[in-house]
């Protein structure tokens, strides 16, 4: 896959699901861009289906890249092993200088033992890229994003999985399409059968249009605080409540109302943070917000540096002198 | 069935965190309390359940980490399992998931083990590395993010859902032995019992010195740590909690979320 002597590749994985290209796969391409900036080489992208063809095309079309479109019909459903040993026998004869997945339910899953099998190392949930001393180093958070670790590979090959949300790619004028290629492979998956993939508890609500969020982390300490978080949400006109993963494990919140990697993406006009900590699974859900507001007692809290405005106080505290004032308010109009 | 559930000790969530001065990795503020990360609470509480289902079943833990690391061993223990192996790092700080994934794999139990259980990830550093990579190294399947577990003891096999997202499951059927990552969700951890406390805190665990095992080549370095990057202007309220309320309500008003 290496053409050149001296120009390297950098292999996409792009993911299709429900029979459609899954947006992440262009904030991958975005990822691969902002890497080439600080290390020339050559974009890739492959895509794993039963069907793939149009998808291949489009996406050609689209960026202007190479697409290898790779398609078995043990591809149709998602399986890690699959995944793994088809892009394993792909990529393992003349292995890439890098190879990026998304960190999503298929990235995180083949991703670290692709890696394994490759010999290469394996850096999950980046959010930036950058060079330093020629080194290039991969930024994640670490300590629910109190801290950002620069990490350096020091494998030839090295497997990123990018966080959803940190990277954005921008479309270009019409340019040539890139050359697509579709390969047929023979797998036989032994050790690991997907049988289904299924819509698990079907919902009407669709937070994505949601004008005011008003969320709930695990923060907010009791069930019964969950309450205050209620009623500011009805103090605040078109408002709905959501929370991060903590408060959904709970069963205090129904799955439907969760934001972040394995929840919704939202981007309200007000995001009013309550309780949450800022780590990056949750940010990527909400960082598209208009306006970020969050009460925290722990003024060290990572989600400040996502907030425009903060504030540093125990909830139980200030949201019931939050809702005395907007009843002032809203009776004085 | 002989189970292994492999846990990580983590500080809890409002540690204070300060950077070294070398950049290369952190310092926990005095007084921090760790307690067990809450994936892999969730694993032990699966392995658990499992064998209340099938008597003959053994579950052994595997904890990495400095001596203090021992705790979460005999909460697992309080909790339902039977032993554990302590792997005793000399010293605090990163050492890389590849490197934890092969001592993890020296063990013999982890080699003649059924089903390996692992948390999705640690709450610290959320690399969810671990599992994928012990399952790689002793070549057996992997799947992650699992909330349902149901083992089919006739068949060797094990069936489990995943979570994708969306709202999607996945169901799928895996060989034994499997390596399964836990997510959180799948179950709500008991609490250890009293009485099975008492005999963890008497329980010798068997304690392997990591410097003394395999070590492999190394994939990864930290380059340097850093602040978070702000992505906002992160504007401070100032003044008493009623001044706050108020400066709130006019930036919200300023820009017509009230009406």
């Amino acid at each position: 896959m290496n053409n050149g002597v001296n120009i390297q590749t950098i292999v996409v994985i792009a993911e299709c699901f429900e029979g459609g290209i899954r947006p992440v796969s262009y904030e991958l391409l975005g990822f691969a861009e902002a890497l080439q900036q600080e290390k020339p080489a050559k974009i890739k992208i492959l895509l794993l289906g039963d069907g793939v063809k149009n998808f291949a095309r489009d996406l050609a079309q689209t960026t202007g890249e190479d697409v290898v479109g790779i398609e078995a019909p043990h591809l149709a459903q998602y399986n890690g092993q699959v995944h793994q040993a088809v892009l394993y026998n792909l990529l393992n004869e003349n292995p890439p200088a890098y190879v990026c997945a998304a960190h999503s339910s298929q990235g995180w899953d083949f991703g670290p033992s692709l890696a394994a099998r490759l010999q290469a190392t394996c850096i999950t949930s980046v959010i930036r890229v950058s060079a330093r001393d020629g080194k290039i180093c991969f930024s994640r958070d670490i300590y629910g994003g109190k801290v950002s670790a620069d990490i350096i590979s020091k494998t030839k090959t090295t497997l990123v999985t990018v966080q959803p949300g940190a990277f954005r790619w921008n479309s270009r004028p019409k340019q040539e399409p890139g050359a697509v290629e579709i390969i047929s492979v023979a797998i036989d998956p032994q050790t690991s059968q997907t049988i289904s993939t299924h819509m698990h508890q079907a919902s009407d609500l669709d937070l994505s249009q949601a004008k005011v969020i008003v969320a709930a982390g695990r923060g907010i300490g009791d069930e019964e605080n969950l309450d205050l978080i209620h009623q500011l949400a009805s103090a605040i006109p078109q408002s709905v409540v959501c929370g991060s993963r903590p408060i959904i494990d709970q069963g205090w919140l129904s799955y439907d109302r969760q934001v972040g990697v394995t929840g919704a993406t939202v981007s309200p006009d007000l995001y009013l943070a309550c309780g949450i900590s800022g780590a990056a699974q949750h940010v990527s859900g909400m960082q598209g917000s208009a306006l970020v507001v969050s009460i925290n007692t722990d003024p060290m809290a990572a989600i400040f540096n996502q907030s425009d405005v903060c504030i540093a106080e125990d909830l139980t505290v200030f949201i019931p002198i939050l809702l005395e004032k907007l009843s002032e308010t809203s009776q004085t109009k | 069935m002989k189970i292994i559930v492999c846990v990580k000790q983590v500080p809890e969530a409002e540690t204070q965190v300060q950077i070294d001065a070398d950049g290369r990795w952190v310092t926990l503020g005095a007084g921090t309390e760790f307690r067990m990360n809450r994936f892999d609470e969730c694993a032990v509480e699966a392995a658990v359940q499992i064998k209340r289902k099938f008597a003959d079943t053994h579950i052994h833990i595997l904890s990495i980490g400095p001596q203090r690391a021992e705790a979460v061993i005999r909460r697992s223990i309080g909790m339902g399992a039977d032993d554990g192996t302590h792997i005793l790092t000399a010293k605090e700080g990163f050492v890389e998931p590849f490197r934890i994934a092969t001592w993890l794999a020296t063990c013999p139990q982890a080699q003649s083990a059924d089903l390996i259980l692992c948390g999705a990830m640690s709450e610290d550093l959320m690399q969810g590395q671990v599992g994928p990579l012990l399952a790689a190294t002793l070549s057996l399947p992997c799947t992650t993010s699992v909330v349902d577990i149901s083992i089919n003891p006739e068949n060797e096999q094990v069936n489990v859902a995943r979570e994708i997202e969306g709202g999607y499951r996945q169901t799928l059927v895996l060989n034994l032995p499997a390596v399964l990552t836990i997510q959180t969700g799948i179950n709500q951890p008991r609490y250890p019992a009293l009485s099975k406390l008492l005999r963890a805190n008497r329980l010798p665990l068997e304690v392997l010195q990591a410097d003394q095992l395999e070590q492999p080549q190394s994939y990864q370095e930290v380059e340097r740590l850093l602040p978070p990057r702000k992505t906002r202007d992160a504007v401070f309220l100032k003044g008493t909690t009623h001044e706050k309320a108020e400066q709130l309500i006019t930036i919200l008003s300023n820009r017509s979320l009230l009406t």
